[in-house]
């Protein structure tokens, strides 16, 4: 539980897109603001669709948006 | 916080309540000598009929006490009110009721438990009901623990 392994630069991200809001990222992309600030907080991991409309939405590789790092266990 | 959150809270509120109530009672009847097979299904009955009319209830006036607080906070008058279930809240569901089927599960063994102690019948199914009411309110604090920390 807590911070997961997965990090995004989402919050960067709106703001080089004429500093989005999270609430226009939530509209478009069809999930709650709440849910925008649990991913920007790294406490919740998105959807493989998720992480894809928000990459889209942004115009960049999902690699851009999302970064996966290893735990020392290996999970 | 999230309307799915508010609505967490008021179902735990309304749980503990309605625990309160129904351990009051049990005690209440202990003392009385009214420990009877009568009381004891009629408070059963009188106890989830509560807890369905209660939830209902308290689930309409907190849409409406969520949306007077968004008109009070953006002075628009027709407030936009998230009570969309993403796919976040839906996650965050299934794991909440997954800690209520365990902990249901744990209370209706230890309830039968009570017949290895040559407990009357009326014993266990008092214990039914409170370790149902239990794993709700466990599954409630689960859920808001899970949007309060993430997973």
């Amino acid at each position: 539980m807590g911070k997961s392994s997965i990090s995004n630069n989402i919050r960067k991200l709106r703001f080089f897109h004429n500093e989005m809001t999270q609430q226009q990222l939530a509209e478009k992309v069809g999930v709650t603001r709440q849910t925008i600030i649990a991913m920007e907080q790294d406490k919740y991991s998105p959807s493989l669709e998720l992480a894809f409309r928000i990459a889209r939405i942004f115009n960049v590789p999902l690699e851009e948006v999302f970064s996966y790092e290893a735990k020392e266990d290996g999970k | 916080m999230s309307f799915q959150q508010r609505n967490i809270t008021v179902s735990l509120v309304t749980f503990i309540l309605i625990l309160g109530l129904y351990m009051t009672r049990v005690f209440q009847l202990l003392q009385s000598d009214g420990f009877t097979p009568t009381n004891i299904f009629r408070l059963w009955g009188i106890t989830i009929i509560l807890s369905i009319v209660a939830t209902i209830i308290l689930t309409i006036l907190a849409h409406i006490g969520s949306a007077v607080f968004q008109v009070i906070k953006t002075g628009d008058e027709n407030p936009k009110i998230e009570d969309i279930q993403d796919e976040r809240d839906k996650l965050i569901d299934l794991r909440g009721t997954r800690v209520t089927y365990v902990a249901s599960s744990l209370g209706v063994l230890a309830a039968m438990l009570t017949f290895v102690f040559g407990q009357p019948p009326l014993v266990m199914f008092s214990l039914l009901v409170f370790f149902g009411l239990l794993a709700q309110i466990i599954g409630d604090i689960s859920r808001l623990m899970l949007y309060r920390r993430g997973f």
